[in-house]
């Protein structure tokens, strides 16, 4: 089989991080219709929290975990109560929502790298105390296995919450008409704050495990956003089934891309894949 | 207050600012006619920033320890991060607003972006880089072990403990490149073979792939050439993916602050610096030397030496500079007896070290 079964682990695993990151992407931005930059920073956010409360204060690490997700949660809400709130109230364009979230990313970064300093951390100890397994030739570890598990119930979450709950039907009603969904007494603003909470938690929680994985610094987030876009536009932007679908895609093909070919190529893989479906699916595969 | 106390006092003020701003800039044009200026960019924040920690140091050390001199030195230090548009945006600031005579830059990501600024307004530019394309010009330096004396090492080790297949992990960046391009040359006349080579982008943090790739290759060893912390996650990864090969590096062990992870491991490095330089390096840091501080050490030294013979009241130009500094030969520096080649280089010797309880610790040259 050679490397064959490491090379689909490697795509799972890769797309379980994308999903983690389209999946909350997706939510905030089905209901905004703005492209929140700041949402990447969320990892970053959510894996210093937990650097700081189990490593400088000392905490137990699960409580640290619940911690940094909550932190994180409070973080993105105040972002979205304190600024574009008022400018939704004052009638920006997106564009002005567009910029004014690459601020609140780049002053969030800045914030981070002068707490923590701008030196990559890991959140895991020695690489002798992480758990390997075997899975038919390929090696997964226990903080993937987790990654994989957690993308897993957390979609499993997201379709529960939005599909089976009430306050879910009031989300997808601001995701169809912000406008409509105001006037039949929706409050949009209050229910728009709390995605914001609910989908900066879950990024915060995947920068968590990434730390676990492999590491932190403050300008992670970026790169993962951007990773988790191409997923969401790839699936279909709004789509939780498309966000899923789109971010193992995104992982297979840029794992499987880079098999005969330079592993340098493999940003460039995943570009050629958003440049492909902007030209000839621009809505996504499951979107029509 | 009257109107006729109002106007003495502002025409006294006026007259002050006028006094002060005429004494400071005749002061200032004093010093800066006498005073030689290097600029010196390095990582002073980020993950390599205890190497530009080192850097400084070392210049400082060599600073304090020039004696008398007919010029006045001052040194400038710019963090870069090790990023190329950090690099540039110092180098500009360093001319324009501090009106450098001279760069140092440390690593060939810097050095490639300094050395045309350097060429273009003629200033000198020492740059602590492996790669060959940083002396280029009239006004570019190198002092650093070049590839090909570090590689001649290399290959001596490896045919020493019998290895003939080599697999290698290199990051995308001209100092790994000009290694490897001269590791393979030098490979041709060997009976070691380059049995894979992978190659990835600055910034990378998931090398699961190219290491399964190269995991069936056959390696007896792999040489790493990756900057902190892609060297770090790499060496993890590879761990957890159940690769117990030895690896090896030239240079890069050092460049990481989690030494442990190379631990029992082999590299080859520049040569050790001598104990003179040692010692003064310890007594102000408390601390060994880091990787490029004993190049930094001399460079300093090496500027002040050409401007010094520069003969004439006047300060000196660049060009008199440079005819000075490429006459230098056995100049007594940190890292031995230097002399500056035709091509701008200062070649020093490597060496083979080993990372033995979390140090390094040279075991042959």
């Amino acid at each position: 089989m050679g490397i064959l079964p490491q090379l689909i682990l490697n795509s799972i695993i890769a797309g379980a991080i994308y999903t983690l990151v389209a999946l909350s992407f997706n939510l905030i931005y089905s209901t905004t219709k703005f492209f929140n930059l700041a949402h990447g920073v969320m990892a970053a956010i959510g894996g210093y929290a937990v650097f700081y409360f189990s490593k400088t204060l000392g905490l137990d690490i699960h409580i640290a975990i619940v911690l940094g997700v909550i932190l994180t949660g409070f973080v993105g809400f105040g972002v979205d109560k304190f600024i574009y709130l008022q400018l939704r109230k004052r009638k920006a364009s997106n564009m002005v929502l567009l910029v004014a979230s690459l601020g609140v990313m780049t002053a969030l970064q800045a914030i981070i790298a002068i707490l923590f300093s701008s030196r990559f951390k890991t959140l895991s100890g020695n690489i002798d105390t992480q758990k390997i397994f075997t899975i038919l030739g390929g090696v997964i570890t226990q903080t993937q296995l987790v990654i994989l598990l957690s993308a897993v119930l957390i979609m499993a979450g997201f379709v529960i919450f939005l599909y089976k709950t009430q306050f879910g039907k009031t989300v997808r009603a601001i995701s169809d008409d912000e406008e409509v969904a105001r006037i039949i007494g929706i409050n949009t603003n209050k229910i728009i704050g709390y995605i914001f909470f609910i989908g900066s938690a879950v990024t915060g929680f995947t920068g968590i495990l990434i730390g676990f994985d492999v590491g932190i610094e403050p300008t992670m987030g970026l790169s993962l956003l951007l990773k988790g876009v191409i997923a969401s536009i790839v699936g279909g932007v709004g789509n939780i089934y498309g966000g899923v679908l789109g971010a193992f895609l995104l992982g297979f093909v840029e794992n499987f891309g880079i098999w005969k070919i330079s592993g340098e190529w493999k940003d460039a893989i995943a570009f050629a894949l958003l440049i492909v479906f902007l030209i000839f699916r621009p809505r996504g595969i499951m979107n029509k | 207050m009257k109107q006729s106390t109002k106007w003495i006092i502002g025409v006294i003020v006026a007259v002050a600012v006028v006094a002060i701003g005429y004494f400071v800039l005749k002061d200032s044009s004093d010093i800066s006619a006498k005073t030689i200026k290097i600029g010196v960019i390095a990582p002073m924040t980020g993950d390599l920033a205890f190497m530009g920690e080192g850097i400084r140091d070392a210049i400082l050390i060599a600073k304090e320890n020039m004696g008398n001199t007919k010029n006045r030195y001052e040194v400038i230090f710019e963090d870069d991060q090790l990023d190329a548009k950090m690099s540039a945006s110092a180098a500009n600031k360093l001319l324009s607003v501090d009106k450098v005579d001279a760069f140092v830059t440390f690593s060939s990501v810097t050095g490639n972006v300094v050395a045309p600024i350097a060429e273009q307004n003629k200033a000198v530019h020492f740059g602590i880089a492996s790669d060959s394309n940083v002396a280029k010009g009239k006004y570019n330096f190198i002092h650093w072990t070049p590839p090909s004396e570090e590689n001649k090492v290399l290959i001596a080790e490896l045919q020493r403990r019998g290895i003939r297949k080599l697999g290698i992990f290199k990051g995308n960046a001209p100092g790994a490149i000009a290694v490897i391009d001269d590791l393979k040359e030098q490979l041709k006349d060997t009976n070691i073979e380059v049995v894979t080579e992978q190659v990835f982008n600055s910034g990378e943090k998931d090398f699961r792939t190219i290491i399964a790739k190269s995991k069936d290759s056959g390696s007896e060893i792999y040489l790493l050439l990756a900057f902190s912390p892609e060297l770090e996650i790499l060496v993890k990864q590879m761990r957890e993916t159940g690769i117990t090969t030895p690896i090896t590096s030239i240079e890069n062990f050092e460049m990481s602050e989690q030494l442990d992870l190379f631990e029992g491991e082999w590299y080859v490095n520049s040569a050790d610096p001598t104990a003179d330089f040692i010692n003064k390096f310890n007594t102000k840091t408390d601390k060994s030397p880091t990787l490029g501080a004993a190049n930094a050490y001399d460079i300093f030294n090496l500027i002040v030496a050409a401007n010094e013979k520069v003969e004439g009241t006047s300060k000196p130009t660049s060009d008199q500079v440079v005819t000075e500094l490429m006459k230098i030969t056995n100049f007594s520096g940190a890292l031995g007896n230097l002399s500056v080649n035709e091509d701008g280089i200062i070649v020093s010797k490597a060496a083979v070290r080993i990372i033995k309880d979390g140090k390094p610790v040279t075991v042959g040259n």
